[in-house]
C-alpha cells in the first residue's frame, strides 16, 4: 500500500515567484503517474516537494495517509531516478547502488544479495565493478534504477530519466522501464517533457502548464478528450490542427460547426453534450487531429507546401486559408497527387472534431469547470 | 601513388603536415608564442649561468673564462658545520608547513561550501583571502608587533612575557600558523572552484539515499577534491625544498639560528652579502636537484595510489 495524496500543493520561491499552484492529486496505490509539460511548467518542482528536495510553500503531501511536509528526504521512504543519474563517480556500480542500504546499516551480505539480485534483473551483474565513467548513457541510467530499486521504495521518483539519452535507446529504455514497473508493481511518479514517454507509460497522465495542472487522466483520455486548447495541442504527435475563424451554430435545436463557410453536424453524443452544457453559438476554434482528416473528398481546401513520405504514410504540411494544416495519410492505396504545390481536398468525420471556445480555450464538450475549480481538472463525465 | 615513408607519415597527423597546421591555427600559434618566448628568455637562458656552480667564478673573467673546478663547492657545502642543520631546518620548515597547510585550505572550503547563506559566504571568503593580499614585510612586522614581550597580543592573551622570537623552538610554529593565517583563505579558491563544479544532483541523490552533511561531504565533496588536491600536493611537494627566504629572513634573530637558519637564507647570504656566487649557485643548484627529484617521486606515489598523473 503506497498512496500520495497531493493537496493544494504551492511551491513559492523567496523572490515570489510561483512555480506551482494548488496541484491536487490523489495517485493509487501500484499508479505509474506522468507529470508532463513544457519547461518550467512546474512538474520537476512538484516531484522534488515530493522527494523532499524542495520545501512545500503550502497544501500538504501525503504518504500512505502519513503527512510529509516535513520529514526528512530519506525518511520517507522514496527513491529518486535523476535526469543526470547522480551516480557517484568515485564509486563502483556495487557500491552506487549499496549506498543507501550501507547507510540504513543493513547487514552486509543482505546488502549484497539485494544488489546482486538487482543487478541480474537490470542486466547489469557484469558491470558491477566498474566505475559510472566506465559505462553507457544506458547503463549508467540501470544501475540508477537499481540503486532505487535495491531501497524497495513505497514510491519511485523518476525525473526525465530517458531524456539523455538518444532517440533509439530511449525508446529501448522505455520498453524496459515498462517491464520492469511490471516486476516492481509499486508507485511511480514519473517526470517528462516528452509527450510520447508519458502517452505509452503513464497509468495517468498530469499535463502542468505555468505550474498549474491542466488535465488528469488516462492517455486516452487526455488525447481523445482534452479540456483545452493547450492539453490538444500538446498531446499526439504531430500537433492538433486548430482551425481559427471557426463558428457554432445553434439552428432548430441543432448545432452546427462552420469552417470558413463549410457547415458540419457533430454526431449524436456531441449534440447531447452541448446540448447539457446549455451551449450558446459563439466562435470558436475546431482541432482536429492530423491523424483523422481524409484526404480527397470534403468541400475543404488545402496547398500542400511540403510533403514528408514515411514509408506507410505521408505527413502533408499544408496552408488552408490562414491555418497551417498536417495531414497524416496512409500511402497504400493513395489515388491523389501529393506532390509539392498541389491542391487538395479534405475533410474530417464530426466526431473526431474538437471544439474550443475561443475566449476561453477551453473544450466545449470536455471541460469540466467543477474539477477545474477544485483544481484537479479532469474531462466531464457524461450520463448518457 | 608512391605510399608515404614513417618519416612522412610521423610529420602529419590527419592527414595534414605540421606546417599546414600551424598555417591552419597560425593565431593560436601565434598566441602561444608569448609565453613560451618569455619561459625562454626568463626560465631557460639563465640556465646557462647554471655552470658557474662548477668553476671558480671571477666577474672580471667572465662565465666560461671562470676556472673549472667542478664539485667543489658542494663538497664544501656538504662538508660546512652548519650544512646538518640547515638542510634538516629547510626539510622539516617545508614539511610542518606541507603538513599542517596543505589539508586547512580543504577543509576551509568544504565548511564554506556549507554555508547557505550567499551574502555571509561572500563576507567569509573576503575575510579569509585578505592576509594573502598583505605583503611578506608587513606580515613579518605585524607578526613581530603581536609576539612582543612588551604588550605584544599574545603575550596579552597568555598573560605571559615571552620573547616568542628568541625561542628557537618556537620559530616553526610561529612561520607555519602566521603561513596558515595568511594563505589558507587564498589556497581555498580552487577547491571552491572545484565544489562549484560538483553536479548538485549528486547532493540531493545522496539525501534521498540517507546520507547526512558529514556523509556528504566524505562521500562526495572529499573524491570531488581528491585530483585537485594531489596537483597541489605534487606541486607543495616540488618545492619542499623552497622554504620562503623573505619571511625566514625577516624572523630570524641570532637565538633561533638553531631551527630558522635554512638553505634559502644561507644562499642569499652567501652570494649577496658574501659575493661568493659560486658557491651560492652549487647550494641553489643542490635545492633545485631535489625538489625535481620530489617532485617526480610524489608524482610517482600519488599516480600509482589514485587515477590522477599530472606531471
Amino acid at each position: 500500500m503506497s498512496e500520495v495524496v497531493i493537496k493544494n500543493l504551492k511551491k513559492i520561491y523567496d523572490n515570489k515567484v510561483t512555480a506551482v499552484h494548488d496541484v491536487n492529486l490523489h495517485i493509487k496505490d501500484k499508479e505509474f503517474i506522468v507529470l508532463v509539460g513544457p519547461s518550467g511548467c512546474g512538474k520537476s518542482t512538484t516531484l522534488r516537494m515530493v522527494a523532499g528536495l524542495e520545501e512545500i510553500s503550502e497544501g500538504d503531501l501525503l504518504i500512505d495517509d502519513k503527512r510529509c511536509n516535513d520529514v526528512a528526504a530519506k525518511d520517507r521512504d522514496i527513491a529518486m531516478v535523476f535526469q543526470s543519474y547522480a551516480l557517484y563517480p568515485h564509486m563502483s556500480v556495487y557500491q552506487n547502488m549499496a549506498f543507501a542500504l550501507k547507510l540504513k546499516k543493513t547487514p552486509k551480505d543482505e546488502i549484497d544479495k539485494k544488489v546482486r539480485e538487482v543487478a541480474e534483473i537490470l542486466d547489469i551483474t557484469r558491470f558491477l565493478e566498474r566505475k559510472p565513467k566506465a559505462l553507457s548513457g544506458g547503463q549508467r541510467q540501470r544501475v540508477a534504477i537499481g540503486r532505487a530499486m535495491v531501497r524497495d521504495p513505497k514510491v519511485f521518483l523518476m525525473d526525465e530519466p530517458l531524456s539523455n539519452l538518444d532517440a533509439k535507446l530511449r525508446n529501448q529504455m522505455r520498453a524496459e522501464i515498462i517491464k520492469l514497473r511490471k516486476r516492481i508493481n509499486t508507485t511511480f511518479m514519473y517526470v517528462t517533457h516528452d509527450q510520447t514517454e508519458a502517452m505509452t507509460l503513464g497509468d495517468r497522465i498530469v499535463i502542468m502548464k505555468d505550474g498549474y495542472v491542466n488535465q488528469i487522466g488516462t492517455p486516452q483520455e487526455v488525447f481523445a478528450k482534452p479540456v483545452n486548447l493547450f492539453v490538444a495541442g500538446f498531446i499526439g504527435m504531430p500537433v492538433m490542427n486548430f482551425f481559427d475563424e471557426c463558428k457554432l451554430l445553434l439552428e432548430d435545436g441543432v448545432y452546427y460547426a462552420e469552417i470558413r463557410g463549410v457547415r458540419f453536424k457533430p454526431d449524436d453524443f456531441q449534440q447531447r453534450a452541448l446540448k447539457e452544457n446549455g451551449q450558446q453559438p459563439c466562435d470558436i476554434i475546431v482541432g482536429i487531429r492530423p491523424q483523422h482528416i481524409l484526404v480527397g473528398e470534403g468541400e475543404l481546401e488545402a496547398k500542400i507546401e511540403v510533403s514528408e513520405m514515411l514509408g506507410t504514410e505521408a505527413n502533408l504540411h499544408t496552408m488552408s486559408g490562414n491555418d497551417e494544416v498536417v495531414m497524416v495519410i496512409p500511402t497504400m492505396d493513395l489515388n491523389v497527387d501529393v506532390s509539392m504545390g498541389q491542391t487538395i481536398r479534405f475533410t474530417t468525420q464530426p466526431r473526431l472534431m474538437q471544439f474550443f471556445d475561443k475566449e476561453s480555450g477551453n473544450n466545449l464538450i470536455w471541460y469540466d469547470p467543477v474539477s477545474a475549480e477544485a483544481n484537479a481538472p479532469v474531462c466531464k463525465e457524461y450520463g448518457f | 601513388m608512391a605510399s608515404r615513408t614513417p618519416a612522412a607519415m610521423k610529420r602529419t597527423v590527419g592527414g595534414k603536415t605540421l606546417g599546414r597546421r600551424i598555417g591552419d591555427n597560425w593565431q593560436l600559434y601565434a598566441l602561444l608564442l608569448i609565453p613560451v618566448v618569455l619561459t625562454i628568455i626568463y626560465k631557460y637562458i639563465p640556465m646557462y649561468g647554471i655552470q658557474i656552480a662548477f668553476r671558480d667564478y671571477k666577474a672580471s673573467a667572465g662565465i666560461t673564462g671562470s676556472k673549472w673546478v667542478g664539485l667543489d663547492w658542494f663538497t664544501r657545502f656538504f662538508t660546512a658545520p652548519t650544512c646538518g642543520r640547515m638542510i634538516r631546518n629547510t626539510v622539516l620548515l617545508s614539511l610542518y608547513s606541507l603538513l599542517w597547510g596543505f589539508p586547512i585550505p580543504i577543509l576551509l572550503s568544504l565548511c564554506i561550501n556549507q554555508l547557505r547563506f550567499p551574502k555571509y559566504k561572500r563576507v567569509v571568503q573576503t575575510v579569509l583571502y585578505a592576509p594573502h593580499f598583505i605583503s611578506t614585510m608587513v606580515i613579518c612586522g605585524m607578526i613581530r608587533i603581536f609576539l612582543s614581550p612588551s604588550g605584544g597580543l599574545i603575550n596579552l592573551l597568555l598573560g605571559t612575557s615571552v620573547d616568542f622570537l628568541t625561542e628557537s623552538g618556537a620559530f616553526r610554529s610561529i612561520y607555519i600558523i602566521s603561513g596558515i593565517w595568511q594563505d589558507a583563505g587564498w589556497g581555498c579558491i580552487i577547491y571552491l572552484a572545484t565544489l562549484a563544479n560538483v553536479d548538485t544532483s549528486l547532493y540531493e541523490a545522496a539525501k534521498v539515499d540517507g546520507a547526512s552533511v558529514f556523509q556528504r561531504i566524505v562521500n562526495i565533496d572529499i573524491p570531488a577534491l581528491l585530483p585537485m588536491a594531489i596537483l597541489n600536493l605534487i606541486m607543495s611537494a616540488g618545492s619542499l625544498m623552497n622554504v620562503g627566504f623573505e619571511k625566514v629572513w625577516l624572523l630570524q634573530t641570532d637565538l633561533n639560528k638553531a631551527t630558522s637558519d635554512v638553505i634559502a637564507v644561507y644562499v642569499y647570504q652567501q652570494g649577496i652579502e658574501n659575493a661568493k656566487y659560486s658557491y651560492s649557485t652549487a647550494v641553489g643548484l643542490f635545492n633545485t636537484a631535489v625538489n625535481l627529484i620530489l617532485l617526480f617521486v610524489v608524482n610517482r606515489i600519488a599516480s600509482k595510489t589514485s587515477d590522477v598523473n599530472f606531471v
